[in-house]
């Protein structure tokens, strides 16, 4: 068996028996005589061991014996006290450690210093909470792996091995052996055996009374690293998701409708049957979208296994920063593409952590919410505490040069508060542990529309702090807005459009050097997608066609030759070294054959400031 | 101290093969049987160091005559004997607690090697 290709799987199994044990821990936390949360969390950390064991990852089996062990003396005591939570958390730390360690290809670290410890019990302990270390016996006896292989010319290799096998148990306990006691009783014949052996008798006692067996061919004592050669090195981790065989067989079933709909197609065609090939044509558009839809369902997971660790997250902050927060979530069953959920975690801890941080006082609430607009997910994260101070920024800006003097005089509270994405801004002079981790409002910013989204501050002083995140539901395939300039025809993500206007030209304003428009009381700017991707100078049009997009936190008028159409499109990233074009993040091919690149606004606007 | 060995197998052809290849060597057979029944006996009369033992015999086969011995004598040394085709047989053998194997046709040396390292077992 191989046991390597088992390992994505371990990795993703493990990954969820962790977040269920935070989440377990958490709600223990406020209720920490529930008999059946602590039964859970004994059986989580036994599956855990049970696994790890299995996949020879040692150290994540002991750490989880460890765990056990002491679960089995809380659920003695009928109850889990607050340090013990806190030990627990310290020990899911470790683990989700140790799971980054083997993802990484690198040998597991050492849980001692852990496994040494033992968290304070309440003083009605048994006395067996005295001394859960006991659950470490094999110190005295060794672990030895011991690899046998016979000649060629052995009459019966099965029956061979099986004596062979017996014969070891004579030296200590078989821990595992490959292939097993039964699987040679069941006739199998394999070209070696490995077995592990807890055993005090030396390897070389050990060899010497094997050799005793002219069968073998040869005798080897293979230490950890070797086995570890076996596997295979820096395999990059297949990311996996679990998908129900229900939604397996509706694939099944829509494969098998797509096979119908070819001979339909083709029957019509031979008939030239214009009529059939229409209704062919009409049937393969309703099984393409129905498969989209499937296909976007295996992909999507619910924000609920975020939501762990960010309670997680407010858990600890408000231990350590000893302020009393109150976590809120709401709508966590939304389910999003998994790898805008993976994108979003880290900035979405980070907001988490600036608002416990900055936001809150003493005491106060925290809250995430998400809910579906449309074809977006929209995600708030808001604070009731103190609100951003405006004047900071202000300063702030002025000091690092954001801003003139003149500008952050005139300039609006709202476009102030887009100036803390900025790269190197931060009101923060002292550094410390909550916040200071590196990674700044400009970093969650870059993430949000990494993933086609659009990052909203708000702030009002003494009522608190809002983010919100526009997000679109998957990156793959997503709805575009195709534009033509200078017989180039671009796309823009839905997601970025706000709306979409014919103005006639007279209605454009000028102010100094910049024409403005008119839209819903407010002048926008308005910009020429032709000057801004250096396209020759063309005619003018008139009415004139203006996409309102939002960029940098500015809503702003884009002049384009022409709106062709919307439509949905399967994006592609581009191939190195063409990914390092600025103000394009993919392109498409549309059913013309045509490739069309998809406009990335963002970081057009990005260099055209620079 | 000669080793003493009890030799079970129904057909005296090979009882004569394993007779001549033990005394050869200097060892002592101390009896013969030709089923499973005989073989019990014998086992309780001269509690050899080892036992050599057909798997298939008419009236009681090898595999139960094993069992019975073991049960009675835990400490029994007991080689199982079988042709190359009764795999299943020989892995059931050593399940029930034969310490050893020969398979037939065999030479005087394999032989001598399986029960060599079988007494001298510690």
């Amino acid at each position: 068996m191989d046991i390597a290709k088992f390992r994505d799987m371990f990795l993703a199994e493990t990954t969820e028996h962790l977040e269920l044990i935070v989440n377990i821990l958490l709600r223990l936390d406020s209720d920490p005589e529930d008999q059946k949360e602590i039964d859970a969390l004994f059986r989580e950390a036994h599956s855990i061991k049970g696994m790890a064991a299995t996949m020879e990852y040692g150290e994540m089996a002991r750490l989880a014996h460890h765990l056990e062990d002491h679960l089995d003396h809380c659920r003695k005591i009928g109850q889990i006290t607050r340090i013990e939570i806190d030990w627990f958390l310290e020990a899911a730390d470790l683990l989700e450690a140790l799971l980054d360690d083997i993802r990484n290809n690198r040998p597991e670290s050492s849980v001692d210093a852990f496994t040494a410890t033992v968290p304070e019990t309440q003083p009605a302990a048994l006395p067996i909470a005295a001394e859960p270390q006991n659950s470490d016996p094999a110190d005295s006896k060794r672990n030895l792996s011991i690899q046998l292989s016979l000649h060629e010319t052995v009459a019966a290799p099965g029956p061979r091995f099986l004596v062979l096998l017996k014969r070891l148990a004579d030296f200590g306990t078989v821990l595992k052996s490959t292939p097993s006691k039964e699987d040679l009783l069941q006739g199998d014949t394999p070209s070696q055996l490995l077995v592990q052996l807890e055993t005090d008798t030396s390897p070389e006692e050990i060899s010497q009374q094997l050799e005793k067996y002219s069968e073998l061919q040869t005798i080897s004592f293979p230490v950890a690293e070797e086995k570890k050669e076996n596997k295979p090195k820096n395999k990059p981790i297949e990311k996996t998701v679990r998908i129900s065989t229900e939604l397996l067989d509706h694939f099944i079933n829509l494969t098998g409708e797509l096979i119908t709909n070819r001979y339909q197609l083709q029957n019509a065609l031979k008939k030239q049957d214009w009529n059939e090939l229409d209704e062919g044509v009409g049937q393969l558009t309703r099984l393409v979208k129905n498969l989209h839809h499937q296909v976007l369902q295996v992909r999507m997971v619910s924000l609920e296994s975020l939501a762990g660790r960010l309670s997680r997250t407010v858990h600890d902050l408000s231990r350590s920063s000893e302020k009393e927060v109150t976590f809120q979530t709401d709508g966590m069953k939304i389910e999003l593409d998994r790898a805008i959920v993976e994108e979003l975690t880290d900035p979405l801890i980070h907001m988490i952590r600036n608002a416990i941080d900055h936001g809150i006082e003493k005491s106060g609430t925290v809250s995430i919410r998400a809910w579906r607009e449309r074809d977006q997910v929209l995600i708030e994260i808001a604070d009731d505490g103190g609100g951003i101070d405006l004047e900071k920024i202000r300063e702030r800006a002025l000091e690092v040069g954001l801003l003139t003097p003149l500008q952050a005089k005139s300039i609006r509270n709202y476009d102030l508060l887009q100036l803390i994405c900025q790269p190197g801004f931060s009101t923060v002079e002292e550094v410390n542990e909550t916040s200071g981790r590196g990674v700044g409002m400009d970093v969650v910013k870059t993430a949000v529309e990494h993933v086609g989204g659009i990052l909203l501050i708000d702030s009002t002083a003494g009522k608190g702090t809002r983010f919100t995140l526009k997000l679109p539901l998957s990156l793959a395939i997503i709805r575009v807005l195709i534009v033509e300039c200078a017989d180039i025809r671009m796309a823009m993500p839905i997601t970025r459009v706000v709306q979409t206007v014919e103005i006639a030209a007279s209605e454009v304003q000028s102010s100094g050097k910049q024409l403005m428009i008119h839209y819903q009381n407010e002048l926008l700017p308005l910009l020429s997608l032709r000057k801004i991707l250096k396209l020759p100078k063309g005619g003018h049009f008139d009415p004139i066609s203006v996409v309102i997009t939002e960029v940098l936190g500015r809503r702003i008028g884009l002049v384009v030759d022409q709106l062709v159409r919307q439509q949905e499109v399967f994006i592609q990233r581009l191939p190195a070294p063409f990914d390092q074009i600025r103000g394009c993040s993919g392109g498409t091919i549309l059913g013309s054959g045509e490739i069309i690149f998809l406009l990335d606004l963002q970081s057009l606007f990005e260099r055209r400031r620079n | 101290m000669k080793k003493r060995v009890l030799i079970v197998d129904d057909a005296l052809f090979m009882r004569s093969m394993l007779c001549d290849i033990f005394s050869e060597a200097g060892w002592n057979v101390v009896s013969e049987a030709d089923n499973g029944e005989a073989a019990i006996d014998e086992y309780r009369i001269h509690q050899p160091d080892l036992v050599t033992m057909d798997i298939v015999m008419p009236e009681m086969g090898g595999i139960d005559a094993l069992k019975k011995i073991l049960l009675e004598f835990p400490q029994a040394k007991i080689v199982v004997c079988s042709a190359l085709g009764q795999k299943n047989l020989i892995l059931d053998a050593i399940n029930a607690g034969a310490k050893d194997f020969i398979v037939k046709p065999f030479q005087s040396h394999q032989v001598l090697e399986v029960v060599g390292r079988v007494v001298n077992e510690l």
